[in-house]
């Protein structure tokens, strides 16, 4: 028979860490996977569980709790997720961002983030490398990374052990049924169900179109590229305030270079427990395609040349790109679908998926088992870009 | 024991590609990506038939339709300061 309690679709990190705290409730799970696992962002992403990037608000308030079921997954999964604790910077190269920054960590403080802003004595003291000329940076302790690599394994192989069905195939037709949901895939198999879950991040809205409704999630391709091992640069992770800047507030972005606001490159530098050094990223609409490009890879490296001159000597080794699922306000879609009894959405995290899985996960999990959640879910649900 | 070394750059061995196929694995790429094999410096130029065997192993999957990892720019190592750039600001 295959029959399950809940189908999950996708099986990127969102999808895995639904699959695992439903399977921890005590539902029997299918996770349908078309491709590799982690091909569209999971496995081709930076690591950071960075607070100071998120908008106070639910996404703030959801990382902060996402960070505490990290803290128990490595024991949980028996898998070092290499959760780390360093510190972040945003580093700030122009008057005007300086004041967007100091806006902005303003309204963090009121929200209880711990964060501050240095001065140049103090960023030159915590990051030796940087430019002499740097004008400030902020710094917030909090700022953390984990490796998803590791979290999807992680997840991969606890979630086996615990019965999850492993299918990778293609779908061809999801249908509605008078008590929950069949999935027809296309070596001709049919799946059952009662719940359904969409995470099939860039792709949510293709899944979308299958059962009628539409999703506003599109693909945004970051391209990387990933230093050879050295030895630490500096205390911190670190960004620059055009990265928060693109991020938060692109309209304060009107007098950038055409290029760079093309290809929206937002420099952030963190480095692995191995040594390597991840540079990143890009922000394109490019639909479905996950190449890199020369242009892009060189901005990169040029904004990292730029802030950290030491660079030009370090060997780059690998270079790749990943499909952030970009929804349109900014903020994830996640929970029941109105009008469509026991299907899920939880999608369009863009660049926090990484930071948001486990909370993802494990509220889904609660709302598919009725349980209340104590965040205002429904501000994260498909409903709100009904006008 | 088989502490066969699969990937010399880092350091990666048998037993452990042979957990993560258990583990779910079943494409080059998953193998690289769960085990860091073929990420080092060399890129996989030598593990990279290696790990592809051990799948067939495994998995009894006929080396025909192993999904092969991916090539990615560059194709060796380059110096960042050796990429035509100019060190000045936008
Ligand atoms: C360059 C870059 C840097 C980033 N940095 C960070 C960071 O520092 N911190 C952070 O928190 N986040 C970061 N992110 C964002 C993070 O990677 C994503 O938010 C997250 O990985 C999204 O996970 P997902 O599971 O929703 O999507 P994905 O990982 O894309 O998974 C979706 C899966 O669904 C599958 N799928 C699609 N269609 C179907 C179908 N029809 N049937 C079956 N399966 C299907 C796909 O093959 C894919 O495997 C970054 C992203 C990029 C690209």
């Amino acid at each position: 028979m295959n029959k399950f309690d809940v189908i999950v679709i996708g099986g990127g990190i969102i999808g895995l860490a639904t699959s695992y705290y439903l399977l921890k409730s005590g539902k029997k799970v299918a996770l349908i996977e078309k491709n590799e696992f982690g091909s569209g962002a999971s496995c081709a992403c930076d690591d950071a569980i960075f607070f100071q990037s998120k908008k106070p608000g639910i996404n703030l308030e959801l990382t902060i709790d996402s960070i505490e079921l990290y803290k128990s997954l490595s024991d949980e999964l028996g898998i070092d997720l290499e959760l780390e604790n360093k510190g972040g910077m945003v580093l700030i190269e122009k008057e005007d961002h300086l004041k967007v920054m100091e806006d902005f960590v303003k309204k963090q403080k009121k929200f209880g983030l711990k964060v501050d802003i240095l001065d140049r004595r103090d960023v030159i003291k915590k990051q030796p490398h940087i430019r002499k000329d740097i004008l400030a940076s902020t710094y917030c302790k909090e700022d953390s990374q984990v490796n998803p690599l590791r979290v999807m394994r992680g997840f991969i192989s606890k979630s086996k052990k615990m019965g999850l069905e492993i299918i990778k195939n293609n779908i061809i037709e999801i249908k509605e049924k008078k008590d929950g949901w069949k999935v027809l895939l296309e070596d001709k198999k049919t799946v059952e169900s009662e719940f359904v879950v969409n995470a099939t991040g860039a792709w949510a809205s293709e899944i979308g179109k299958m059962i009628g409704i539409d999703i506003p999630i599109v693909p945004k391709r970051g391209q990387i590229a990933i230093s050879e091992a050295i030895p630490s640069l500096g205390e911190t992770n670190a960004w620059s305030a055009q990265y928060i800047v693109t991020k938060i507030a692109p309209e304060l972005d009107r007098n950038q270079n055409e290029v760079y606001k093309r290809l929206g490159i937002g420099f952030a530098l963190s480095q692995a427990s191995t040594g390597n050094y991840i540079i990143g990223s890009t922000r394109e609409y490019v639909g479905f395609n996950k190449k890199t490009t020369y242009e892009g890879i060189q901005l990169i490296l040029k904004e990292a040349m730029a802030l950290f001159p030491i660079f030009s000597k370090v060997n780059v080794i690998r270079t790749f790109a990943g499909l952030r699922p970009a929804s349109e306000d900014g903020k994830p879609i996640v929970g029941e679908v109105e009008g469509k009894k026991g299907f899920y959405i939880a999608a369009g995290h863009e660049g926090d998926g990484i930071a948001l899985a486990p909370i993802t996960g494990k509220v889904v999990a609660d709302l598919i088992n009725g349980k209340r959640v104590r965040y205002n879910i429904e501000e994260l649900n498909l409903k709100r870009f009904k006008y | 024991m088989c502490n066969e070394i699969i990937c010399r750059c880092e350091e990666i061995t048998k037993e452990e590609i042979e957990k993560v196929i258990e583990d779910g694995a079943q494409t080059a790429n998953e193998i690289k990506r769960f085990t860091r094999a073929g990420m080092g410096l060399c890129q996989g130029r030598t593990c990279r038939g290696l790990v592809e065997r051990l799948i067939k192993e495994k998995t009894g999957i006929e080396p025909q339709n192993i999904v092969p990892s991916g090539y990615r720019q560059p194709v060796r190592p380059i110096k960042i300061g050796q990429l035509g750039l100019k060190n000045e600001q936008n």
